[in-house]
């Protein structure tokens, strides 16, 4: 998939401040540099998407869709960083 | 009345919405706070009239702002005048121009900070005369390059004083 648009990238960027903002955590840098942060990961993404479908035995690579395994993705992620245990 | 004195106080409550880009009515604490989104120009309105002590020296407007989870950078924040009294078609805005403070977002969280903008009498407040209801619009302009801090801003209170 290619990377996000600058339109999508605003929006994640949007989401993202609004949903910080609701937990009122502190967030100690500025908002142009968290935008930096989304690009940069967006980035990190496209370039490695191959491998971390690698990662991914099989039958779930081939027999999942790609936004399938991205939601896989994203609750490991979650489970791992983001759920306070 | 003499410089300094406040003329008219606003709180969260008494804001008016626009029917899109408007603060949400949040509360922090219990708290009554306006959330003003960090990527978007968001204004609400405020419906007063101006006190018969008002001498006509001009005004300065504070504004009593803190923000949800920012404790660097700067918030680019906006107000301006509309007056109405007898004199307006309210099927229309007509708004003098937007004045800014450019607050700096306090190094503690929870902190709130109170900045002015100074309006001189005449053009700057529209014109408004003593015992006018007016509108005062307030903006926080997240779409702007000034404006850096990370996050909502929160608009806890405005008070115009006499300048």
């Amino acid at each position: 998939m290619a990377q996000l648009d600058s339109e999508s990238i605003n929006e994640v960027w949007r989401d993202i401040q609004q949903d910080f903002s609701a937990e009122r955590k502190v967030i100690p840098i500025l908002k142009e540099d968290l935008k930096a942060a989304i690009v940069a990961l967006d980035t990190f993404l496209s370039n490695n998407a191959s491998t971390i479908n690698s990662a991914i035995p099989q039958p779930a690579r081939s027999g999942l869709t790609t936004t399938q395994k991205a939601k896989l993705l994203s609750y490991v992620i979650y489970k791992r960083y983001i759920k306070e245990v | 009345m003499a410089s300094g004195d406040s003329l008219v106080q606003m709180a969260p409550q008494e804001a008016e919405f626009p029917a899109t880009t408007g603060p949400g009515l949040d509360t922090r604490n219990n708290h009554p706070v306006l959330d003003f989104d960090a990527s978007l120009s968001e204004v609400c309105y405020f419906s007063k009239v101006m006190p018969q002590h008002y001498a006509g020296g001009g005004v300065n407007v504070y504004l009593h702002t803190a923000y949800s989870s920012a404790v660097a950078g700067t918030g680019a924040w906006a107000a301006a005048f509309e007056r109405v009294g007898e004199v307006l078609d309210i099927d229309a805005d007509s708004f003098a121009s937007d004045k800014y403070v450019f607050v700096p977002v306090p190094a503690t969280a929870g902190y709130i900070t109170v900045d002015s903008i100074g309006f001189s009498d005449g053009a700057e407040v529209d014109s408004l005369a003593v015992g006018e209801t007016f509108r005062l619009r307030v903006m926080r302009d997240g779409a702007t390059g000034a404006d850096t801090a990370t996050g909502d801003g929160e608009l806890r209170f405005v008070e115009i004083r006499e300048a």
